[in-house]
């Protein structure tokens, strides 16, 4: 398991790499953040003033050593915007992704199991293809578009939901998770029904029934330890889908997380927390990468004998 | 889903903390405003800002003087008086009995110490480039009742500017801008919960007529379909900057919010630095049709930068109708003449700058095109659209015809020239001599006088400059719930001034 480790911690972390050092270089040809911070008539002194007590004077590779050299000592410099510091916007804004992304993979994986393995254990029955059916326009329809409905149906037509917002009860989840959850929801649907129809065919599940297994032992007890290799894998990348892409989901409703954080970054030429939100970004998807793959290994003792030492 | 679960576990409900939603429940106590951004911060000598000034001014802080904004009066406000005692200097009579919502008495000291900080200090406040350019002041408190400003040339208009200079106690920072600030308006801050909202409460100490609403509190969405949910659903009394879709529900009303939008011609660059072709593009813009069918009719077609009620601008002035064949001859005749009226016209539009922006940006580019000029649309973000708006112009980019969205709140077209018109003008990519001197000659002048002398050059630029094709004068939309009673005017999308909400009579909460 360790060669194994280490083998993926090497290959994961060169895009991890490549990720943080593109967008610094990406972000400084994108202009001058001067033009936006400072007034019109702002004498070329006061420019020069902002850009050198900023480091924009500097030249790209000594800001990259500096942002580096800062970072490893968890100095992620200032806001331009607000002028508070980049760490702390970025630490106060990811709890709030994560928990829309935990609670919208959560419900995903759970439901769509459910769902996928009847639709499996009745191949071309009327569940299975109303399951088909409705998992290919969930994985099909548009985030915005979904999420606006959502708003004017269940918020103002029904009156049963909000249609924004952070601060109250449960109901504030419902319209922004469900507009995160259709897309793995309908993914994971067809994925788990494919792995479980493979393996409710193969001889063991067999050999199960005829020994009078309940049809819930042979899905949750033999078929679906068996099926659930390839749903981790695809349940990780939809994870770090979900943590990369909350953006218009945070944008809709409100919600101050890490995607809206980086958007805004990047329309302000906030290079500091733009900067600070993709490290930290980019090194939870390293971690969630490793985890997957590691859960990967753990179900599937053929992945880390395929590792060479 | 180990994940998932951790993550659930770990962090229990800290987003779901708190009962009544972002914007509170409607108690009939707390006003309750969706914005469409956060303001990046409070800070007042930034309230030039529209994001900040909504949030800042008339409310948190205050003016020495007010700018009505529908009879473009001057009303007192922290000064009582004011008059031009020397050709370079006024002198302001500072209301008694004002303290600032620490407690502190405000006297001309602070008065003194506000402009001082916002004009002349090293802390670059968009206050002072948009308001005072380059120019220092010299302020002085001669006691606590009286202040003089001494400007470094003869300025008629210094009280209109001083209008935008928010007065805060002598205790603030001179080295850094302050986050959250402390003025002797009708309402305090009383907290800010980063990414979700500002609560303000009533200041019991307010010197003028107290706010109907105990607490305000705002909130952001830039989604406009979800702003206006808002109200439809009873989560705010106020959404700013609606869709026009939503133009005829009774919860909104339009307003003439001061914005002008054009196409700059860059007139350095060939095919557009030949005035006949600026003047077919002129020519060749369906106003109407674009009011029409992309504004949602909440907009009037223009002639000129500035709207009715702004200091020099003149009824005389018609928006010019469409006219292509006049247009397809003057691309032609300049064709003839060697203009190469074929290279490729890039015409930049910034997105989000209105309500069918890209659609208009398109009909413009069809319109264009259809005299036989070559354009390309690029629609861009902010911080890209302000390189091609203000100087140093980017190099080697073509000709641009850009399209812009002024928007005029002081009232005065001598704002507008200086920045769009000059030769040398932030915002301006040529001019002549001649505008130049009659923008000059313009901005020593006062009363009718100055009214007319800036009709006048704005009237030239159409007739010899061409810089600008006119498009439209907006409106903005506001959505307003049956519970409130509140009249937009010019200056709503800059300073919603709280105390002039009244709840509606008999109205439910």
């Amino acid at each position: 398991m360790i060669p194994f480790l280490r083998k993926r911690v090497i290959s994961s972390a060169v895009p991890l790499v490549c990720v943080v050092l593109g967008v610094f270089f990406l972000a400084r040809m994108t202009g001058d953040p001067v033009d936006l911070y400072l007034p019109l008539s702002a004498t070329a002194e006061q420019r020069a003033e902002f850009s050198a007590a900023q480091g924009f004077d500097l030249s790209v590779p000594e800001q990259l050593w500096n942002y580096l050299v800062n970072a490893a000592h968890l100095d992620f410099g200032t806001s331009l915007r607000t002028g508070q510091s980049a760490g702390s916007m970025v630490i106060d804004a990811f709890p709030v992704t994560l928990q829309l992304a935990g609670v919208t993979m959560l419900l995903a994986i759970t439901g769509a199991v459910l769902v996928g393995s009847l639709a499996a254990y009745r191949p071309n029955s009327l569940i299975d293809r109303v399951a088909s059916l409705l998992s290919m326009t969930a994985a099909s329809i548009p985030d915005f578009w979904f999420a606006i409905m959502g708003v004017l149906v269940f918020g103002v037509g029904l009156g049963l939901l909000p249609t924004s917002g952070t601060l109250g009860g449960p109901e504030i989840w419902v319209l922004p998770v469900a507009t995160l959850l259709i897309r793995p929801f309908g993914v994971l649907v067809q994925v788990v029904r494919g792995s479980m129809v493979t393996a409710l065919s193969a001889p063991y599940v067999k050999i199960a029934r005829s020994k009078g297994a309940t049809p819930r032992r042979v899905v949750f007890g033999h078929a679906l330890r068996n099926a659930v290799t390839p749903v981790l894998t695809v349940a990780g990348d939809l994870t770090v889908g979900l943590v990369n892409g909350a953006v218009i989901v945070e944008t809709i409703f409100g919600w101050p997380g890490i995607g809206k954080l980086m958007i805004d970054s990047i329309l302000q030429r906030d290079f500091a927390v733009l900067q600070a939100a993709v490290l930290l970004t980019a090194v939870t998807i390293f971690a969630l990468n490793i985890l997957v793959d590691v859960c990967h290994a753990l179900t599937d003792p053929r992945v880390r004998q395929a590792v060479p030492a | 889903m180990l994940l998932a679960g951790a993550v659930l576990m770990s962090s229990g409900c800290a987003v779901a903390n708190s009962a009544g939603g972002d914007t509170g429940r409607a108690d009939g106590r707390t006003l309750r405003v969706v914005l469409t951004q956060e303001p990046p911060t409070l800070e007042p000598c930034e309230a030039s800002l529209t994001g900040t000034g909504v949030v800042v001014r008339s409310n948190i802080t205050e003016p020495l003087v007010e700018r009505d904004p529908t009879s473009g009066e001057l009303n007192p406000l922290l000064a009582t008086t004011w008059k031009q005692t020397a050709p370079r200097t006024w002198t302001f009579d500072i209301r008694s009995g004002v303290t600032f919502q620490n407690g502190a008495p405000f006297t001309a000291k602070d008065a003194a110490f506000s402009i001082d900080r916002a004009v002349n200090s090293d802390l670059a406040c968009n206050v002072e480039g948009y308001v005072f350019g380059n120019d220092d002041l010299e302020v002085e408190a001669v006691n606590d009742g009286r202040l003089t400003v001494t400007t470094e040339k003869p300025d008629p208009i210094l009280p209109l500017r001083l209008s935008f200079v928010e007065i805060v106690p002598r205790t603030t920072d001179t080295e850094a801008k302050v986050r959250v600030p402390v003025g002797t308006g009708p309402y305090a801050v009383r907290s800010w919960q980063a990414g979700a909202a500002i609560s303000l409460d009533r200041f019991d100490g307010y010197w003028g007529e107290a706010p109907a609403f105990a607490r305000a509190r705002y909130v952001w969405r830039s989604d406009a379909s979800v702003r206006a949910a808002m109200i439809d659903k009873g989560e705010a009394e106020i959404a700013v900057a609606l869709d026009p879709m939503e133009a005829e529900k009774d919860t909104t009303v339009a307003y003439p919010n001061n914005e002008t939008t054009a196409l700059r011609l860059d007139g350095r660059e060939p095919p557009l630095d030949d005035i006949r072709v600026r003047r077919a593009i002129d020519s060749a813009v369906d106003r109407d049709g674009i009011v029409d069918a992309l504004l949602g009719g909440l907009a009037e077609p223009a002639g000129q930068l500035v709207p009715p009620g702004v200091v020099g601008h003149s009824d005389g002035i018609e928006a010019p109708r469409q006219d292509v064949a006049e247009a397809r001859a003057l691309v032609r005749e300049a064709e003839a003449d060697g203009v190469p009226t074929d290279r490729q016209i890039t015409l930049v539009a910034r997105n989000g700058m209105f309500s069918g922006v890209s659609e208009t940006a398109e009909a413009l580019q069809y319109q264009m095109r259809q005299i036989g000029l070559n354009v390309r649309v690029r629609m861009a973000d902010t911080a890209t659209h302000l390189q091609y708006q203000l100087r140093p112009l980017p190099e080697d980019v073509g000709p641009v015809a850009l399209l812009i969205m002024h928007g005029n709140q002081a009232g005065d077209a001598a704002f507008t020239t200086s920045q769009y018109l000059l030769s040398d003008g932030p915002q301006s990519t040529f001019g002549t001599e001649t505008l130049d001197r009659r923008i000059a000659e313009a901005g020593a002048l006062s009363g009718h006088e100055r009214q007319q002398a800036f009709a006048g050059l704005l009237a030239e630029q159409n007739e010899s400059v061409v810089q600008y094709a006119h498009l439209a004068h907006m409106n903005g939309l506001l959505g307003l719930s049956p519970s409130i009673r509140y009249e937009p005017d010019s200056a709503t999308g800059d300073e919603l001034r709280l105390t002039e909400v009244r709840p509606a009579e008999g109205a439910k909460h």
